[in-house]
């Protein structure tokens, strides 16, 4: 492959993170939004939603493409914390018990869409968002009728005079889940980005001590930690979030901790022969199968460790600063979609996927989130624009990155025929 | 494949049937014996028996708690001229006054609790004559009836601004659905329904528009809500506190609400003047609901005048309730006696017991157990048993369908498929309970004809991309938004009538065209994955088209928000325009049941046409292309041709099936509106049998019917069974996406690779 095609293949590959990348500077700029501003919700946003999006990253290497159906985590995550408001149980220990709940709910409801997916191979995106559809109305079912008269509940969660769940939970004040993993520490953004290069230059020189990488590789990465300190430290971009003017950047250390955490599940699970098994089968079911994996089981998995994620990451984004009440048949309602386009405009696609795409992804995904309506009402005057042109931002997205795959898996196709027309013969 | 299965009926597979076909008959046998029970001459008597002392206790109990309510009144009274009152407490005047009540009531009952009956005959014929009268007039008097339709007229209204304000274009057709629903409960004797899905009406839109973060709308919605309340409550004189208690408990963000205070301040201002005039002195939500308190609202009917007939109707019952009042007071002298407010709250009460006169026996029955002493005679168990017949019955029916759909499961299964088979009988099911729960089965199935008008021309545009080979276009949004597009242009110049119909049609044709040309190249490419990318295609476009509605320069004012003066509004009403104009065409009523002949034909029109496509060489070579493109493209087929015919020929009728749909409904809503609709239109095939791969006209027609059949039972048994609602959206939506579940999981399994 020459250097020019290279890049071009790169391009095609990243045209949508590129392409974000540009509208975002474009809104933050036509936006005329304070810069302190953009920061701080950015951050909020990125520790609400990394979680959520990093939970993504197994199915999309086991093959079965984006899973919509972790909106059904998401439910899982609201039942622990319906039960953990209803029994009165504050704080930290609030957050663990909703998160043991959801942890066998969460396993469970993943085994069955597992089981689901594996009657629907290749259909397995639009299936799980229908599923999504349809466990909404089975949530709606346990929550309205099921809630409150077979299952009994305090009154201080039902609706008063009738069966069922209220349609917001304040976690604020008594209940004591708001900011409850958030506010244990926090960092100032500063300090946090000094350590974190620090410690990712020291672990580059380690490596390297060890002769896992390359010299280039180290020097690299070195250059890379230098100069993500090094624009930090300049006056002006430091101003906008050590505080000098507006408000100080903080970063929430647990829930940092938990977000890195789930990175270094991600990246170790693939090392191990379980997530050897997600490649093989991600790559392709026939040779897995030939090679003794046994692969339906290996998806079941997959959907399970996606489900039982983003239900905690569910309960990281509910405890997150800025919500404060717990809106019952409307929370999941857009998880899967918010963290499946995040995901795609990282440069993601439907069979490969890393955490720094999701994490690329989220921030990319929500600096225009943040910026749309001011943008709309500067552009247009008018700013329910900008609320319509952030629902045309989510689906677009996704149905963008849908065609480059499918085109693209299109022209390799056509590439391998010959290879494709002698499977067929062999299956009919 | 059947005969097979007849070679080896295992004992297992038939025992179950078996089992329920016995038990369907006993239940059978029995209800026969109910019915006949109640036919028998002393069941009849036994049952006037318990009529007349249903009437008599009635008066006696009217008469002793106004008794108790008087003394409790004096005694406040005498309480009041006394000096030291104010040092008394609430509770303690309270507690002296009770005592006072339940003295007077323990010497009134002694006195009235067993009126002696001096002319049997004479009391029975009166208390028949004015059943007969009652049964005659309407449960609503003439003047109420006026009320009613006019306050539905507001509610209508009101509704229509909200979700115009809301901009929630998805809610209002279900609203507008189960509006219509209450309209025809009004009619039909159940003014408590009324009430209740007006108040859940209330709350879910309040509730919805809590979720939305601009403070604003949420203000207007919530004013106007409370506004509707509080003339809904001031014409059917309900409990007004109490209905407040319960909205604030439910939208806390009532409180702050500066309409809603005031209406709370004067609904306790009511009470405190009631209070004062010693009529109840109890906070409002334990007010005592019985016959006595009285509420002092007092409804404007001076707009009303009735018609000559209702006039007559109520001319011949008041002169009925003379006669019996007249029987009633020789028995029990003292109740000439009653002020005339308690007078006609006796009236009320004795008239709720009557008019049950022409249901059925078990209403009947139920109802004047609640009246009887608890004394029990000899032949109880013949009066359950008779008055158990219906349920029986319809039991009975439900256990023997079971056992027969068991029974032929195999040839069943196979001829129809389990989902058809399933729903069917689901459906059927439905029906059952409907009778059962007295809901007007005709009604409904006017209702379901209705909306197959509505639906069929949108699920008639599956089958093109069914059979060309796309599987479900759930993008036939992209048609959808051609023909709202032609609707609106409609509006725009002012057109009206049959005009305005057929040019929004070929308008939306038109321009979906193109679109559906370059839709359909964009799938050609995409083969394999059509279902996914049409659904996220149809979405982004669903959501780009929202900022084009924002921006088309739209000027009609009649079209456009007035405030900001740009932009289109979400809900068009289309009653100046085209709506209903092709339901109503030729439209009539069969056995109660209404039927839009108009939309009806033309469905029927639409579905010959496709039929007629599908017949032709074009039409052949499409579905074949579709169900085997290796073996069409072999036999000289240009396979990315007949999918671009199919694809656009999808969505033209989508456009079409708009236009009847906004006019079947008689609003045009756009927005996010039309994104569900791909949905919608596939569990509808789907449930007639269709799969991905393979569609025929009569997919279509059953399967909008079942659908849109289950849907409409569905949503009056779930509002008379749990009260609240919610239960039949859960339903739908469990249905509508759990079929589309199934129909993905027949064509999947190791598809990849």
């Amino acid at each position: 492959m020459t250097e020019q095609n290279k890049i071009r293949s790169h391009f095609e590959k990243y045209v949508v993170t590129y392409l974000f990348i540009a509208l975002s500077v474009l809104f933050i700029v036509v936006s005329g939004l304070d810069m302190n501003y953009v920061a701080s919700q950015l951050l909020l946003r990125l520790n609400r939603n990394a979680f959520i999006v990093l939970a993504l990253i197994i199915p999309i290497i086991a093959g079965m493409g984006i899973n919509f159906a972790i909106t059904i985590g998401a439910m899982a995550a609201q039942i622990g914390l319906l039960l953990t408001i209803n029994w009165g149980i504050s704080g930290v220990p609030g957050i663990l018990l909703a998160a043991a709940i959801t942890l066998p709910l969460g396993a469970f409801f993943g085994f069955l869409i597992g089981k689901l997916l594996n009657k629907m191979k290749g259909q397995e995106t639009i299936g799980s968002l229908i599923l999504g559809y349809f466990a909404n109305g089975a949530y709606q079912l346990l929550f309205l009728f099921i809630f409150g008269s077979i299952i009994p509940l305090n009154s201080n969660v039902t609706i008063v005079g009738a069966s069922g769940v209220q349609n917001t939970l304040n976690l604020t004040g008594s209940v004591g889940l708001y900011t409850a993993i958030d506010s244990i520490a926090h960092v100032p953004f500063l300090l946090a980005l000094y350590i974190f290069c620090g410690v990712f230059a020291a672990a580059a020189i380690f490596q390297f001590v060890r002769k896992k990488i390359t010299v280039k590789r180290m020097i690299a990465s070195l250059v890379l930690a230098a100069a993500l300190a090094g624009i930090f430290s300049i006056p002006a971009i430091a101003s906008v979030v050590n505080g000098s003017h507006g408000r100080e950047l903080k970063l929430p250390l647990v829930t940092w901790l938990l977000i890195l955490a789930l990175c270094l599940f991600n990246s170790t699970i693939m090392r191990t022969r379980l997530g050897q098994k997600f490649r093989a089968v991600g790559q392709s079911q026939t040779v897995a199968n030939a090679s003794g994996i046994n692969v339906d089981r290996t998806r079941v998995i997959a959907i399970m460790i996606s489900t039982v994620l983003a239900g905690w990451g569910q309960i990281v984004f509910m405890q997150s600063e800025g919500i404060g009440t717990f809106q019952t048949y409307a929370a999941h309602e857009q998880v899967g979609l918010y963290a499946g386009a995040a995901i795609l405009v990282g440069g993601a696609s439907i069979d490969r996927a890393t955490n720094l795409q999701a994490l690329v992804g989220t921030f990319l995904f929500h600096s225009l989130f943040i910026t749309a309506q001011s943008a709309a009402s500067a552009m247009f005057g008018n700013s329910a624009v900008g609320e319509y042109f952030r629902a045309f931002l989510s689906y677009g997205v996704i149905a963008v990155a849908l065609i480059m795959y499918a085109w693209r898996s299109a022209k390799q196709k056509k590439a391998g025929q010959m290879n494709l027309a002698e499977q067929r013969a062999v299956k009919s | 494949m059947s005969g097979k299965a007849k070679e080896k009926p295992t004992v297992q597979s038939r025992i179950v049937p078996v089992v329920l076909f016995i038990l369907a008959a006993a239940l059978i046998a029995a209800s026969i014996g109910g019915y006949a029970l109640q036919n028998a001459g002393d069941i009849q008597k036994t049952l006037d028996t318990m009529r007349t002392n249903t009437v008599l206790h009635t008066a006696s109990e009217g008469l002793v708690n106004s008794i108790a309510q008087q003394a409790r009144a004096d005694k406040l009274a005498e309480l009041r001229k006394d000096k030291n009152f104010r040092k008394r407490g609430l509770d303690e005047v309270n507690a002296i006054c009770d005592g006072a009540m339940e003295e007077a009531r323990a010497a009134a009952e002694a006195l009235y609790a067993n009126p002696v009956v001096k002319d049997q005959a004479a009391l029975e014929s009166a208390i028949e004559a004015f059943e007969a009268a009652l049964a005659e007039a309407s449960i609503l008097s003439a003047q109420e009836k006026g009320v009613f339709s006019d306050l539905y007229v507001q509610l209508v209204d009101n509704i229509s601004n909200w979700t115009e304000i809301a901009g929630e274009g998805k809610q209002d057709s279900e609203i507008l659905a189960s509006l219509a629903a209450v309209a025809s409960g009004v009619n039909d004797k159940a003014n408590s329904h009324l009430q209740s899905s007006f108040v859940r009406l209330a709350r879910d839109m309040a509730a919805k528009q809590q979720a939305k973060e601009d403070g604003e709308l949420q203000n207007q919605l919530i004013t106007l809500m409370v506004g509707a309340v509080a003339d809904w409550t001031e014409y059917s004189g309900l409990d007004q506190a109490a209905l407040w208690d319960k909205l604030l408990a439910d939208v806390p963000a009532l409180a702050d609400n500066v309409r809603f205070k005031d209406a709370m301040l004067t609904a306790a201002q009511g009470y405190v003047a009631a209070a004062e005039k010693g009529e109840a002195i109890n906070p409002p939500a334990e007010a005592d609901k019985g016959a006595d308190t009285v509420s002092e609202t007092q409804a404007d009917y001076s707009y009303f005048v009735p018609t000559e007939a209702l006039t007559k109707e109520e001319n011949e019952k008041n002169d009925a309730y003379e006669a019996l009042k007249a029987q009633l007071i020789a028995i029990i002298p003292d109740l000439g006696g009653l002020s005339a407010k308690l007078q006609t709250t006796l009236r009320e009460s004795l008239e709720k017991v009557l008019w049950l006169g022409d249901t059925d026996f078990s209403t009947r029955y139920n109802a004047y157990t609640a009246h009887q002493s608890g004394t029990e005679s000899e032949g109880a168990w013949k009066l359950n048993l008779a008055s158990m017949a219906k349920p029986l019955l319809l039991a009975g029916v439900a256990v023997l369908l079971l056992g027969l759909v068991l029974f032929f499961w195999k040839p069943l299964t196979t001829r129809f498929g389990v989902p058809r088979t399933i729903i069917a009988l689901f459906f059927v099911y439905l029906c059952l309970l409907a009778e059962l729960y007295n809901i007007s089965v005709k009604l409904m199935l006017g209702n379901v004809l209705e909306r197959m008008t509505m639906y069929g021309v949108l699920v008639l545009a599956m089958m093109p991309g069914i059979q060309c080979g796309i599987g479900l276009n759930m993008g036939m949004t992209i048609g959808c938004i051609s023909g709202l597009l032609g609707i609106v242009l409609a509006l725009q110049f002012n057109m009206v009538g049959f005009a305005a119909l057929l040019f929004s049609c070929v308008c939306g044709a038109v321009i979906s065209l193109p679109l559906g040309w370059g839709y359909s190249k964009l799938l050609n490419r995409m083969k394999g994955n059509e279902m996914t990318i049409s659904t996220y295609v149809g979405f982004s476009f669903v959501s780009l088209m929202c900022i084009g509605w924002m921006m088309l320069p739209f000027d009609n004012p009649k079209i456009i928000w007035l405030l900001s003066g740009k932009g289109l509004r979400v809900t068009h009403s289309l009653l100046g325009s085209f709506a209903h104009l092709l339901d109503k065409l030729l439209a009539f009523s069969v056995f109660g049941v209404k039927v839009p002949t108009g939309g009806l034909l033309f469905l029927a029109l639409c579905c010959l046409l496709i039929w007629l496509f599908s017949r032709s060489r074009l039409g052949i070579a499409m579905t074949a292309a579709g169900s085997n493109p290796r073996f069409a493209e072999a036999s000289g087929i240009n396979v990315n041709k007949m999918r671009t015919v199919g694809t656009v020929l999808s969505t033209v009728i989508a456009a079409v099936g708009i236009v009847i749909y906004s006019q079947a409904f008689g609003y045009a809503q756009l927005y996010t509106a039309p994104r569900q609709l791909g949905f919608i239109a596939a569990s509808a095939i789907l449930i007639g049998g269709a799969t991905v791969s393979k569609a025929k006209v009569s997919h279509v027609l059953i399967g909008v019917f079942l659908f849109e059949g289950v849907l409409v039972f569905g949503q009056q048994i779930a509002n008379s069974v749990v009260a609240g609602g919610g239960l039949s959206e859960v339903m739908r939506i469990m249905i509508s996406n759990g079929i589309i579940l199934y129909a993905l999981t027949q064509t999947g399994g190791g598809r990849r690779d």
